[in-house]
């Protein structure tokens, strides 16, 4: 909290009154990368965060005296390295710290630890399946391939699939010839990952369930879909893509929880000259003459700007800040057919001790990475067909990350945060997302339960409890629907799709109003791209 | 054994289906001497009626017919081999256990009329749909027609393809283009849901898409199924499938082709990576430089060729087809004809259960842990409602496509799981037809596992492989997407390749036009 008084006022202490080249609505990371960009080529920005902390899903609070938490958004992996590079981050205290290894364990007794060390791996995988053993090497190289053939298509506005312009269609043709060049093998491998599921498209290497089952839920974190649904495979991708320090594949926390990566990016657009102002919750987007002329924070403050770009999401954007009667019949059906249907929650504890696993006890390098609860394919399609029915589920997917043992800051000696990311929590209860406050200490302990399966202590060393449910994000964060990537990513919702067909470009049919969030093309995750190329479309434009 | 040594054939196809009958239809038009060699005593395969008690025949294992493609009826002039294509596709009825359901038809107003019983809102947005469907069908419908793109685009005449295509995409408008992509991966659940409003007119118009795949309408890429079936299904067929494949035979023979049943390939000679002959079961061998295999490519590649005639990573990629069996059939002959409630006296041919979306899932979910449901899915046809000859006076029958019945039950297909099979499929029939149980006069019931022994069906898939997203177009692999293989003279010429499985006739013509270059 100290930090983020550092760099950023509430609202009141000071009302801005002049006039802004543009203002950000939404202090996530993305909206603080886009304000960096602006700022930083000149351009006089105001950021408007409605809560006391920076950071929107990535943010780190003090939830119990002494425990700081990345309340939301626990491990960092997809921010784009050239965003560090171009806005200094790392001077404005980027830091993460890798983490080396998953931890999985069975419920028979058995785990398995997947680490840094190849050798180490390969035989820890080898003790239920030597052909996998060998496999795997090959399977990283060809994930390592698709991930740089893929990195060009996040790195650059979405493709127009519809261009008639020359320029278009280069890049069209640009896109067609990096396919081209792909090895044979490479094409099959990305015409497959592009449409099958993640556990099919993982069965084209290995055989055992206890390896597939773990590394498949990379394919469904934060979407409302099974390891076996079409599509995933490509979400798979996605959390594959992260690269820290250049190397891909690896994941990592941020110092002082995820919210040291907003911090960075709100120090670096502070530097520029930002002005960020926290409390300040902007109720509508004013339109003079159906253009975007600048916004009203809660109060009836109107501030002027030029541009205003939102870093919040389309729902939010448009329905409550602009208002449907404002915008186009179509547009607003597209809108409305957009699905955010979150299905994550979050568990967060603070510890007197470390947990105990059954299979694995003690201390050791595997409480330092993340540790998956996904046993098996079944499991995790049990876990959703709960889901399908709007329940959450009986025995769900846990993907569990200790960050005081990496960051000591966080916890008070001796004692520990333990944070766990939770699917399937369907926002739609079949009783209706309402009722999710009644629900919401019952999703605590089945998953203090599903947990204790695995180590029976936990119950006995957990101090606080903090649940946050789709329907809290949705009411603390603003997340619609507690979508965790500001709308599902799924195929029909990516790259030229996202968010209406025909407006990924971070600009609106509104004039003057821009997109910067999660919404817009590439999407979520804590990578800083939507921000960095909306910031970057509206410069070349003006 | 008599050994041919002379090579008396330019072509032999093995497999008399609908799509074997096609290509050697085709290739015998112009003028090619060819052979077509079925494993078993009658033609047809899947197409094929089946006498499963005596005097109660079905008209085909698959009954839906609607989406043969108009070319082959044209280009082969099955019409002068007594052929009946007629324009408009049968109308099903959407069962209902408390009401009516839907009869759901070829009349757009008619049908309308049907669906303003569930939902008057619904009935206008139907307009709609059609109106939609209606506009992309003709962009759709070139999927069925094409060659599918090849991989690596190099050559001049894909590339013109590749464009054409496109630019026939683009033609139908920027916003019309980017829909029919944005609908391409969603589920069917998903679209529906963006057109309709009530849960049995969403569960009538899905169930078309779920014909033997292993998905349900929450499945992504079920949206495509979906859209193919609506685009596509256009006419119906007098008699049904048999008479399809009756025609086709006269096609092939008019023109000196030579169709010889019980005769079962057990290998496909292959030598320097092109075709040598074939051996047959009875230890026949005949000499061969094209062969068009229309059974299923896993079947073509893993069994019949024998040692590394394939690439590594070729053989791997045909290990890897995914298809695995989730129909089932159950026949029932009647000595009554069958009524369903609210509509006696209406003739209906054509019914289908699942009145909710969740219903259907459901029925998906447990197949996925290697069990059938308590209610499954029923896509009923009732021959006798045209054919009356297919069972004696005053009798029907009644075929019925059980889906989400898993090839690999858990508990093994032995007597007590096929009895149950068959008795759960009764009790959900009774369900709509009330008094069904009592009129049986005899019961076949074919598991996916029966399905794989009778007719060759690797696993059991009566599509010889998922229609899923990726195993359309590019099917089954992407170097045999385009019907010829990495052996020299070996083509595939099933549903196994583009544009896949059910009654289209479609890989059999596009496979003839690649063979007859060669």
């Amino acid at each position: 909290m100290s930090q983020v008084t550092q760099i950023a006022q509430p609202f009141n202490s000071h009302i801005p009154t002049e006039s802004y080249d543009a203002i950000v609505v939404g202090g996530g990371h993305n909206g603080l990368v886009c304000a960096a960009y602006l700022a930083k080529a000149g351009k006089k920005v105001l950021v408007l965060e409605s809560r006391h902390i920076l950071g929107g899903a990535a943010a780190s609070d003090e939830i119990f005296p002494g425990f700081t938490f990345s309340v939301y958004s626990y491990v960092v992996s997809l921010f784009r390295p050239h965003i560090v590079r171009e806005l200094d981050l790392t001077r404005h205290g980027y830091q993460v710290i890798p983490l080396e290894c998953t931890f999985t364990p069975f419920p028979d007794g058995e785990s398995m630890t997947r680490c840094g060390d190849p050798e180490a791996t390969r035989r820890e995988i080898a003790r239920f399946s030597p052909t996998d053993a060998e496999v795997a090497p090959r399977f990283s190289l060809a994930m390592t391939q698709m991930a740089s053939f893929i990195k060009h298509l996040i790195d650059s506005p979405a493709p127009d699939l519809t261009a008639l312009r020359i320029s278009e269609v280069a890049k069209l043709l640009g896109l067609g010839r990096r396919f081209k060049a792909l090895a044979d093998g490479g094409k099959y491998v990305f015409t497959k990952l592009m449409t099958m599921s993640a556990v099919e498209f993982l069965n084209l290497w290995f055989e055992s369930d206890r390896l597939v089952g773990p590394m498949s839920v990379s394919g469904i974190i934060g979407t409302f879909l099974g390891v076996r649904s079409p599509g995933t495979a490509y979400v798979l991708l996605h959390h594959y893509m992260g690269e820290i320090d250049g190397a891909f594949r690896s994941w990592g926390f941020s110092k002082g929880g995820t919210g040291g990566v907003s911090l960075a990016c709100a120090r670096a657009a502070r530097s520029f000259g930002a002005d960020i102002r926290t409390q300040a919750a902007v109720e509508k987007i004013i339109l003079r003459a159906g253009k975007a002329a600048g916004v009203v924070v809660r109060g009836g403050h109107e501030i002027k700007s030029k541009t205003v770009i939102s870093a919040v999401d389309a729902h939010q954007t448009f329905f409550k800040m602009i208002g449907a009667q404002h915008l186009d019949a179509d547009f607003v059906q597209q809108l409305k057919r957009f699905k955010y249907r979150g299905s994550s929650a979050k568990v967060n504890l603070a510890v007197d001790r470390l947990p105990d696993f059954g299979c694995k006890p003690g201390d050791g390098p595997h409480l330092r990475g993340d540790i998956t609860i996904a046993p098996g394919v079944e499991y995790l399609e049990k876990a959703y067909d709960d889901a399908k029915y709007g329940n959450f589920s009986e025995r769900p997917f846990l993907d569990i990350v200790i960050p005081s043992l990496t960051d000591p800051t966080v916890a008070p000696p001796g004692k520990h945060v333990i944070s766990i990311f939770v699917q399937y929590a369907p926002y739609h209860l079949k009783e209706g997302p309402e009722q999710w406050p009644a629900k919401r200490e019952a999703l605590g302990d089945t998953v203090v339960d599903t947990l204790a399966e695995y180590c029976p202590d936990i119950k006995d060393s957990i101090l606080h409890r903090q649940v946050v449910t789709p329907w809290d994000l949705e009411q603390d964060v603003g997340l619609t629907e507690g979508n965790i990537f500001q709308g599902e990513l799924s195929l029909e919702q990516l790259g030229p799709f996202r968010p209406v067909s025909g407006w990924s470009r971070y600009q609106t049919p509104i004039d003057h109003l821009w997109m910067c969030g999660s919404c817009v093309h590439p999407g979520g995750g804590i990578m800083g791209a939507p921000g960095e190329l909306a910031a970057k479309t509206l410069l070349k434009s003006s | 054994m008599n050994s041919s040594t002379s090579n008396a054939y330019d072509v032999i196809v093995i497999g008399a289906g609908h799509n074997g009958l096609t290509t050697a239809a085709l290739l015998a038009r112009q003028g090619r001497n060819v052979l077509v060699l079925e494993r078993r005593s009658t033609i047809g395969g899947l197409a094929a009626g089946e006498e499963f008690h005596a005097g109660y025949q079905t008209d085909g294992v698959l009954h839906d017919s609607g989406q043969v493609r108009a070319r082959v009826v044209k280009s082969l002039d099955l019409k002068s081999h007594g052929l009946e294509l007629l324009q408009g596709r049968p109308s099903f009825l959407a069962l209902d256990p408390r009401d009516r359901g839907m009869l759901l038809g070829n009349k757009e107003r008619r049908t309308a009329n049907e669906i303003n019983f569930y939902s008057p809102e619904d009935a206008r947005q139907y307009h709609r749909y059609r109106k939609f469907i209606r506009q992309v069908a003709g962009v759709v419908n070139r999927i069925f027609d094409e060659l599918p793109p090849a991989m690596d685009s190099s050559d001049g005449r894909t590339l013109w393809d590749l464009f054409k295509t496109g630019f026939a995409l683009r033609r139908l408008g920027k916003t019309t283009m980017l829909e029919l992509m944005r609908i391409a991966p969603m589920s069917a659940a998903d679209w529906l849901n963006e057109w309709f409003e009530n849960s049995h007119v969403k569960a009538a118009l899905a169930g078309a898409c779920l014909t033997g795949t292993f998905a349900g309408p929450w499945s992504p890429g079920t949206a495509f199924n979906l859209l193919l079936w609506e685009c596509s299904a256009k006419y119906s067929i007098k008699g049904g499938p048999r008479s399809l494949i009756a025609a086709l035979e006269k096609a092939v023979q008019s023109r000196g082709g030579e169709i010889r049943t019980n005769a079962e390939v057990s290998e496909i000679q292959v030598s320097g990576g092109q075709i040598k002959g074939l051996l047959l079961k009875d230890g026949e061998h005949i000499q061969a430089s094209i062969v068009a295999a229309s059974c299923d490519p896993r079947h073509t590649f893993l069994d019949l060729i024998q040692g590394n005639q394939l690439e590594n990573w070729q053989e791997h990629r045909m290990q890897h087809i995914r298809g695995t069996g989730t129909t089932a059939k159950v026949n029932l002959a009647l000595g009554t004809q069958l009524e369903f409630i609210g509509r006696s006296g209406e003739k209906i041919a054509f019914a289908r259960t699942g009145c909710h979306l969740d219903h259907i899932e459901k029925a998906f979910d447990v197949c996925k842990y290697g069990r059938f449901s308590a209610e499954p899915i029923l896509d009923i046809h009732i021959p006798t409602v045209s054919s009356p000859d297919l069972a004696p006076p005053g009798h029907s029958v009644v075929s019925i496509l059980v889906h989400f019945v898993p090839y690999g039950l858990k508990s093994q297909w032995d007597q007590d799981q096929i009895e149950k099979l068959g008795d759960t499929v009764v009790a959900a029939l009774e369900q709509y037809a009330p008094g069904v149980t009592d009129a049986i006069v005899a019961r076949e019931v074919v598991t996916p596992v029966d399905l794989e022994k009778r007719y060759g069906l690797v696993q059991g898939h009566i599509l010889h492989g998922e229609h899923a997203l990726d195993q359309l177009i590019l099917r089954p692999t992407p170097e045999c997407a385009r019907y010829h293989t990495p052996i020299k003279g070996l083509y595939l010429c099933g549903s196994g390749s583009h544009p896949g499985g059910g009654i289209t006739c479609g890989p059999g013509v596009l496979a003839a036009s690649v063979i007859a270059q060669a």
